[in-house]
């Protein structure tokens, strides 16, 4: 099973590698979004600089569902139906598409990040932390994102059906990064906001690897 | 208990709700706004109860496969969509003169409003499916994962200590509230439950109709095989 995980991870990799669309398209989509936010709320620096690392978090929730979404369109029915085929295992499917995923959402989010460093100039304190926080976002978004590509695959509005069933799980996940973010700026404990991402992201993946062969099923 | 006993039950004891609820004597800080209550919090009980009903619905369809289990999800979610949206609306009309706005981002209003696009999120992936099974199937999976997010806004208000009020009637010590404005809260929300099992038994009868309609042949259906004719044996012309 490890060694099909591997080979559906590489296989994702070399696709994004060829395509090229999270760092050609969502990335500069993700940078336009931090950019065009200044000009409508105003060009106060200080406030600027408070409410970057919050503005990040959004950016990353919401560009985030398009990475997922990208990601697993190259995993559609006749795919899927080859692989198991082949004996490939959904909960295997699922965790490569998640792994692959969460890879590709932590480029995005240190792109984005460095972006917002520039743009918005956060107070950094304690960004030692975010080795932690960023990987879980991440995972978290890459598991949501997997699942809610799986539940609408083959359906006529996916596009517009994905985003929706995302951003309202993903609440938890931005709300636990947002918290903890504000929590390094002022100098709080954010460790059970780091639990909490924890917490939501065993709970996808419980759900995830449970579910994956009523999903293949269906 | 018939489906016919179920709903007459409702509609008397919401009568009887609605009675209590204008009998009571007005709250002694909020004055007739607090009777705003008795619909509020069970319409916000029922939010949970029926979106609990969801994940039960959910786990065991997934364990059994008897799609009456996913009808009782759907029709669910389907009535707890609207007792949440009533809750939600019955708070900002309170909120506005007790609080002074309409909205406020306190985390319980904010998440309460997450869960009711996290339920109309798993209705639209429920009417974009075609097929009782294929349906039932993914609406599971979402059922299950959107679950996750009710702990998240029950234990809300401790984690985030915001503007909405914590827990007055059940608390760990005495409930801080009057024997009379109890009673009517307790009796609306003895209706509105009743009134929702009757709304969920209803809708899932109406389901059990459309998925039988949807899967029985239509007469002009041509079906697999109907061109091919029995070859004739013998007496047939030449």
């Amino acid at each position: 099973m490890i060694h099909h995980v591997l080979v559906l991870i590489r296989s994702q990799l070399r696709n994004e590698a060829r395509a090229g669309e999270v760092a050609t398209i969502i990335i500069p989509f993700g940078a336009v979004a931090l950019l065009v936010i200044p000009l409508a709320i105003g060009i106060d620096t200080d406030l600027l600089a408070r409410i970057g690392p919050g503005l990040f978090w959004v950016v990353v929730l919401l560009f985030g569902v398009i990475v997922t979404h990208r990601q697993s369109a190259s995993v559609d029915r006749p795919q899927r139906d080859m692989l198991t085929l082949l004996g490939v295992d959904p909960a295997a499917r699922f965790a490569a598409t998640t792994i692959a995923s969460t890879l590709l959402l932590l480029v995005f989010e240190l792109a984005v990040g460095a972006i917002t460093i520039v743009l918005y100039d956060p107070d950094l304190t304690g960004w030692g932390w975010l080795a932690v926080i960023l990987p879980l976002v991440a995972a978290g978004l890459a598991m949501i994102g997997t699942l809610a590509a799986s539940l609408t695959s083959g359906l006529g509005g996916r596009s517009a059906l994905a985003p929706l069933l995302v951003a309202p799980i993903a609440i938890p996940i931005l709300l636990g990064a947002a918290q903890a973010t504000e929590g390094l700026r002022v100098g709080a404990g954010i460790l059970r906001w780091v639990l909490v991402l924890a917490v939501v992201d065993v709970l996808l993946m419980l759900a995830g690897v449970l579910t994956a062969r009523p999903l293949e099923e269906s | 208990m018939t489906k016919r006993t179920v709903e007459i039950g409702a509609f008397g004891a919401m009568i009887i709700a609605f009675a209590v609820g204008l009998a009571v004597p007005p709250d002694a800080v909020q004055g007739d706004l607090q009777r705003i209550m008795y619909v509020h919090v069970p319409s916000a009980w029922l939010a949970y109860l029926a979106f609990g009903i969801t994940m039960i619905g959910s786990v065991v369809y997934l364990a059994t496969g008897n799609l009456r289990w996913d009808r009782l999800a759907g029709a669910s979610a389907e009535v707890g969509v609207v007792f949440t949206g009533l809750a939600l609306a019955t708070g900002l009309i309170w909120g506005k003169p007790v609080w002074g706005v309409w909205w406020t981002w306190d985390a319980r209003l904010v998440l309460t409003a997450a869960m009711f696009f996290v339920y109309l999120a798993y209705l639209a992936l429920r009417r974009g499916v075609d097929g009782a099974d294929r349906r039932a199937k993914r609406s599971a999976v979402f059922g299950i994962v959107a679950a996750l997010q009710i702990p998240v806004v029950h234990f809300s208000v401790v984690w985030w200590r915001g503007l909405h009020q914590p827990p007055t009637v059940l608390r760990p010590d005495n409930p801080q509230i009057d024997p009379p404005l109890l009673f009517a809260l307790l009796m609306a929300v003895f209706a509105f439950t009743l009134a929702y099992a009757a709304l969920v038994r209803r809708r899932m009868a109406l389901a059990t109709a459309e998925d039988s309609l949807t899967d029985a042949p239509r007469p002009d259906e041509q079906v697999a095989g109907a061109a091919v004719s029995a070859p004739q044996i013998g007496g047939g012309r030449r």
